[in-house]
């Protein structure tokens, strides 16, 4: 069952000194289910300011059994961000989507894996459900957080992290990475500097894999996660074993992202075709609801895939593409919702 | 009729043929001991591994995550590596310079384009992966690179081998030695786990711990065993442990599983032991030791030897001695209880080509003994069903 429900706020708390902001909900027992949702998951949510909508997707904070819970980084000028830290309190409503995404850990009682998680920043968040996934469900398995933040102040989840450490000294190491260390603050962290190749070999030497069956998981800014990516391999690593969601889109339509040209689209929905025009710098998805198609879409930032559809002919632009694997891009899968044209004339197919 | 042994027939001691089936389906299908973690320590170190008919090797890439492959060359069938040692980054087949990297591709085979003027898909031609873990310090490899984990394989009789961390023990090389037994590998396996013998044969080796409170079971084809020290060991236990303990108090006793197939582990409260049997015909089979200790100081270790030199100056003896004894040399009286158990495999495997030989009956302490030879028959029962 899709679509939005109302979800009523049952408690928030402000992280890392109200850099960001965790809101727990009350899932009514009818809902449990349609809520049913995988470490490293995110929810859709929508909002309504100004007589316009907003929808944004959440990566959700707890693990599978825990309440619900997502946490929100404060970005700067952010409508709906400074939102959800200044005006929600425990009993407001918020409508959200059930919880969606494919970067998802799913704990086995028996799997016996080492898990090396890097994160920047907020991308914790996703990060953070999975480590107490595995903590609490997968128990022959270790996990190592290797965590990049700028300073100690910024530092999502500090207190929950380091009790988990004292709680699991045998399966869960912490890494702190910081790139502007304050002198006196009192915290020294593993590393000063970002998460560079030699940080995750010495890494990799202070804490190797027992289980031979290791995954690794990056969650942060694309940039960083293309160079996490980058050195893994580089110390042999196979593609297919490293797993990333990147967040915070670095061009938000308008600065320095592609322009897109107009174009008309032959756009195919539930097996119906029609032409529709698409003006330059509006996304192929923001042109199909304008021209009254029903396309399936969630979130419009490029994270959850629910929009995507096969481009058949023509070109597009993406803002992001990070719901898709590379395989898909190169089959011609694409995320309406961050396509701009790049030729006049296009095709795409929405598979139902 | 067919001669009996208990569950299995007298030739499934002694016969090539019971050898090579439990060859392909036992130890050609199983997870295999192949050392310990630190035999390969470093990004480019590698061992190679008899597993049954399969012969694997274990490398470490820079991730620090080992890989597995069988060591046969994709072009003619070379063993690509020999016992251990260290490599950079590629793996290189002495006889046509095939080479691979760490992942198993095969990344270059010289004069390509003249030798194989049709061409060559080397993506179909990488080396062929195998499983390969760490369990309790232990390297384990599996032939089949989608074999069912060790958590599966182990997890139930985890819990029953002890608090050891061997990961974090030292190993004492002096102890460490491999040598052959004149038997079939269950006549060592079965005299392993036989408890009735524990206070007979070695009545005067194994007598600081307590038999008669010996616990023991089965998970599934695993066993195992542990047994509390005896009450003259265990007064001033802390003093008589002739080296620094390995588990913390206020644990005490002897965990002694024999894990499927023929892997036995030997761990007190002061060292942790393994007994590694691996058949090599069907008369003759291989024991491999190893032990770890604590990783202490010299002066630990001292200080441990003068606080329990009171207990052992007086401490067992050899079972025979004087005119019962054969000579100097014989293991009876050797004080010593490997000796009596490779003495006593072996008068007993000479036994079973005697049409005489008829077998008597098991004793509510040799249970083990013939749970494991139904372990035997089910595992083989198994692999010999065809799949679903």
């Amino acid at each position: 069952m899709s679509g939005f429900h109302s979800l009523t706020v049952a408690g928030i708390q402000q992280e890392a000194g109200g850099s960001a902001t965790s809101v727990t909900f009350d899932l009514p027992p009818a809902l449990a289910e349609t809520f049913r949702w995988q470490a490293g998951q995110h929810l859709p949510v929508r909002f309504e300011t100004g007589g316009r909508e907003y929808r944004r997707c959440y990566s959700i904070s707890s693990p599978p059994g825990a309440p619900l819970r997502i946490t929100v980084k404060r970005v700067k000028g952010g409508v709906v961000s400074n939102r959800i830290s200044d005006s929600l309190a425990p009993g407001s409503t918020v409508e959200a989507m059930p919880p969606a995404g494919r970067f998802v850990l799913a704990p086995a009682a028996l799997a016996r894996r080492t898990h090396y998680f890097f994160a920047a920043g907020s991308g914790i968040t996703p990060l953070f459900a999975m480590i107490r996934a595995v903590l609490d469900h997968e128990p022959h398995s270790a996990a190592h957080l290797i965590y990049g933040n700028r300073s100690a102040r910024g530092i999502i989840f500090r207190e929950e992290l380091e009790a988990l450490a004292a709680a699991f000294p045998d399966r869960f190491t912490l890494r702190h990475v910081l790139s502007s260390p304050r002198l006196w603050s009192g915290f020294t962290p593993w590393r000063s500097g970002r998460i560079t190749r030699d940080a995750i070999s010495a890494a990799f030497a202070g804490t190797p894999p027992v289980a031979q069956d290791v995954q690794y998981w990056i969650c942060g800014p694309g940039t960083m996660n293309a160079g996490i990516r980058k050195a893994l391999m580089e110390l042999d690593v196979p593609a297919g074993r490293i797993r990333m969601e990147s967040f915070g889109l670095s061009s938000p339509s308008g600065s320095t992202g592609p322009a897109g040209v107009a174009a008309t689209a032959s756009v195919t929905v539930n097996g119906s075709r029609r032409e529709i025009p698409v003006a330059a710098g509006q996304t192929l998805l923001e042109a199909a609801l304008a021209s009254g198609l029903t396309p399936p879409h969630s979130c419009q930032s490029g994270v959850c895939g629910a929009c995507r559809a096969r481009l058949t002919s023509g070109r597009v632009e993406m803002r992001a593409q990070m719901a898709l694997s590379s395989s898909e891009v190169e089959q011609g899968d694409i995320l309406t919702c961050q396509s701009l044209a790049e030729t006049s004339e296009l095709a795409v197919v929405y598979k139902d | 009729m067919t001669a009996m042994y208990h569950r299995l027939p007298v030739s499934a001691y002694t016969s090539q043929d019971w050898f090579d089936r439990e060859q392909a389906l036992i130890f050609s299908r199983s997870w295999r001991y192949a050392g310990l973690a630190e035999d390969v320590p470093e990004p480019g170190h590698y061992i190679a591994v008899q597993a049954g008919l399969n012969n694997l090797f274990i490398v470490m890439g820079r991730d620090r995550r080992l890989r597995a492959f069988h060591n046969i060359c994709r072009h003619r069938g070379t063993q690509l590596i020999r016992a251990v040692g260290k490599s950079q980054k590629a793996l290189t087949c002495p006889y046509h310079d095939w080479t691979y990297d760490l992942e198993g591709n095969l990344v270059s085979v010289p004069d390509e384009a003249r030798e194989y003027p049709g061409g060559l898909d080397k993506s179909c031609l990488g080396l062929k992966p195998a499983s390969v873990d760490i369990w309790r310090g232990m390297l384990f490899v599996h032939p089949d690179p989608r074999a069912p984990g060790l958590a599966e394989w182990f997890g139930a009789v985890d819990p029953h081998l002890g608090p050891h961390k061997s990961d974090q023990l030292a190993e004492y090389p002096e102890a460490r030695q491999t040598y052959e037994i004149k038997a079939n590998w269950k006549i060592v396996v079965e005299n392993y786990i036989d408890v009735y013998h524990l206070s007979h044969l070695h009545a005067n080796t194994l007598h600081m711990y307590d038999h008669a409170k010996a616990e023991y079971g089965w998970k599934g084809p695993h066993y195992h065993f542990w047994e509390p020290p005896s009450a003259a060991y265990a007064k001033d236990l802390e003093k008589n442990l002739p080296t620094p303990r390995v588990i913390p108090q206020p644990h005490t006793g002897t965990w002694v599983p024999m894990l499927f197939p023929g892997i036995g582990i030997g761990a007190s409260e002061d060292s942790w032991n393994l007994f590694i049997i691996t058949p090599l015909g069907p008369k003759l089979t291989r024991v491999e030791n190893r032990t770890k200790l604590a990783s202490a100081s010299e002066w630990e270790f001292s200080k441990q030897a003068w606080s329990s030199q009171g207990f052992w100056k007086n401490f067992g003896g050899p079972k025979y001695s004087g005119s019962d004894a054969s000579g100097e040399d014989d293991p009876m009286a050797s004080g010593d209880f490997t000796a009596e158990d490779i003495y006593a495999c072996e008068q007993q495997q000479k036994s079973l080509q005697s049409p005489y030989f008829e077998v008597g009956p098991a004793a509510a302490g040799e249970s083990p003994v013939i749970r494991h030879q139904q372990a035997v028959l089910d595992f083989l029962a198994a692999q010999e069903t065809p799949a679903p």
